[in-house]
């Protein structure tokens, strides 16, 4: 008899438990459903916003809008409309229409390189006067990285077709480098052969001055026939190099209006990049899974290019 | 099962309490202690040099180790900044700057890697084929290797080479035989295969061509397993010359093989080598006018 009191005892607790149990549940999950209504922005008041497009692409319903980077809205609805154009509405939180101007623009960006498309609204100049809700906004498009692909090959074809005509002048046979080096050499030899003869003449001096001065007289006659080759190829030569001089130049001038912003463009994206990167090892946790590495022994070799082989044959 | 049975056997409040003390052990532990950047990025450089020597990339790892070194000379620390010095020695020495090595590893000046500099010395003076400079050094290596020091073995090798190439072959195996059994048994596979092809070569040198077979083979086997084209046509040229000394018919084979090897590897030298040796073995009434 005893034993029935005692089981039922325990039901009895064990049903109360249960019912706690379920009771905790339920608000729990009451708990959830007006967290989400919440964060859904039931309760929150909110404008309307609009701008046409020419096209969707990188706009889609959901889509963050931004204000300085805050989110502060997103994108109710896109529909194409009669005349083939696009037309967006933003929702945007009541609180943030003091930060939208009248002139204020929505421009679609990307986020770093690879990141997702944004909107984000720009306010213009005007301070004082707010859009209104319902308001009509204007749209543009920032630069993707094809655009940018395009301008710079656009601006490095022309440098690269400039340095392919220099090249192929300066390696010309006939009139580039090899003829002037040739026509130098022949010029120096010309010299040299002067000088030696010149030297011979010198070291004999004591016996025979007065063959050596009429000698020398023909050699002074040598020079000037030398000199007058020499003065009559130099001036094409140096109308050659000029020529040259001045491709180059209009080249380098070309080039440095050309070449910077190109140069700008490539260490931007290349800073992106690095940014990415270094953004990602520092960040937790990736920075606690990214250690540094422990200082390297190399494995001894005495040999690396095996010359003992070489001494033995 | 009842609540009473259930909280009999302790299950629900016992695990959470453990639960909740690691919980809090976890959160209250100190945090794994971190370099700082600069540090890190010298030891990546550093990192990123061995890696590149070690797939041959010997004028890359030169720039690796100069920028590890640099940045560990600008947070004071000498040794770190001594020890990639000498790795950068060791990578211009591997990429044939025998004069830009010596004078680096002249300037290493911390006790620690002393030893490890003159060895260095030693081999960038064979290098340039300087006799009485490598002995110097080799004699200084000795003075400061103890009987038991980890670069015996290589300072073994560096003697053998340098009595090899003064035409002294018995001291010359004496040295590789040494260095060979102090390899034993240890990871060094580089040397063991230097040390086995210093055997051979002393032993072709000393006139004892059927003893010298069997190294040359072991030092490409273990030069195969380590992929290093240089030292595997080098071997194949050895082998070919001591097939040659003995008389054996295969010497065109092994000289050939040196060629294909050099060709593939984009070995200029070796492959004229190869080239010549053969032309010598075919036409040999040609050669000896």
């Amino acid at each position: 008899m005893s034993m029935l009191i005692a089981q039922d005892r325990e039901a009895e607790a064990l049903q109360r438990g249960t019912r706690r149990f379920l009771l905790f549940g339920l608000l729990a999950v009451l708990a959830v459903i007006a967290a989400i209504l919440v964060r859904q922005g039931l309760f929150r008041q909110t404008a309307t916003l609009g701008f046409v497009a020419d096209s969707a692409q990188d706009i889609s319903k959901g889509q963050a809008v931004r204000i300085a980077g805050f989110r502060v809205g997103s994108v109710a609805a896109v529909t194409l409309r009669a005349d083939g154009k696009v037309e967006v509405n933003l929702e945007i939180d009541a609180d943030h229409m003091r930060f939208v101007t009248r002139d204020a623009v929505v421009e679609l960006r990307k986020e770093a390189l690879i990141g997702a498309a944004t909107l984000e609204i720009v306010p213009g100049a005007d301070r004082s006067k707010l859009a209104a809700d319902q308001a009509r906004l204007s749209f543009s498009r920032g630069e993707s990285l094809t655009a940018m692909a395009g301008q710079l090959r656009e601006q490095i074809a022309p440098i690269l077709q400039d340095v392919k005509t220099i090249t192929g002048t300066l390696a010309d046979a006939q009139q580039g480098l090899p003829a002037t080096l040739r026509q130098v050499r022949e010029t120096t030899g010309a010299l040299h052969t002067l000088l030696d003869t010149g030297n011979r003449q010198v070291a004999g001096v004591g016996t025979a001055a007065t063959r050596v001065l009429g000698k020398a007289e023909e050699d002074l006659v040598q020079v000037g026939r030398t000199l007058e080759t020499a003065n009559s190829r130099l001036p094409a030569l140096l109308d050659r190099t000029q020529g040259i001089v001045d491709h180059v130049e209009k080249i380098s001038a070309d080039a440095e209006t050309s070449v910077p912003p190109v140069l700008r463009d490539g260490g931007a994206v290349a800073s992106d990049v690095r940014e990415i990167v270094a953004g990602a090892k520092s960040a937790w946790p990736i920075r606690n899974l990214v250690e540094a590495p422990a200082p390297v022994r190399l494995k001894a070799d005495s040999d690396p290019h095996a010359e003992s082989v070489h001494v033995a044959r | 099962m009842s609540r009473a049975e259930f909280s009999r056997r302790g299950k629900s409040p016992r695990a959470l309490a453990l639960f909740a003390a690691l919980l809090l052990a976890a959160c209250g532990s100190a945090p794994k202690p971190s370099e700082p950047p600069l540090r890190k990025q010298a030891l990546e450089a550093e990192s990123d040099g061995a890696r590149r020597y070690a797939r041959g990339d010997y004028a890359g790892a030169a720039r690796s180790f100069g920028a590890a070194g640099r940045l560990q000379q600008s947070l004071d620390d000498s040794l770190a900044a001594a020890r990639n010095s000498l790795h950068q020695a060791r990578a211009e020495l591997a990429q044939g700057q025998a004069a830009a090595a010596l004078e680096r590893a002249q300037r290493i000046g911390d006790v620690e890697f002393a030893l490890e500099a003159l060895l260095l010395q030693a081999q960038a003076n064979l290098a340039l084929g300087r006799p009485a400079a490598t002995q110097q050094a080799l004699a200084a290596a000795a003075t400061a290797c103890t009987a038991d020091c980890p670069q015996r073995a290589s300072l073994n090798l560096l003697q053998a080479r340098a009595a090899l190439a003064e035409r002294r072959a018995p001291e010359a195996l004496g040295h590789a035989e040494a260095a060979l059994k102090l390899l034993q048994g240890q990871d060094e596979a580089a040397e063991t295969g230097n040390a086995w092809r210093l055997i051979a070569a002393a032993r072709l040198a000393g006139g004892d061509a059927a003893g010298a077979l069997p190294a040359a083979d072991a030092a490409l086997g273990i030069d195969r397993q380590l992929a290093l084209p240089e030292k595997i046509a080098r071997d194949w040229l050895l082998i070919g010359e001591i097939r040659r000394k003995v008389g054996a018919g295969d010497t065109a084979i092994a000289y050939r093989r040196a060629l294909e090897v050099a060709n593939a590897a984009g070995l200029a030298e070796i492959a004229g080598l190869a080239a010549q040796a053969l032309k010598k073995i075919n036409n040999p009434k040609e050669t000896t006018r």
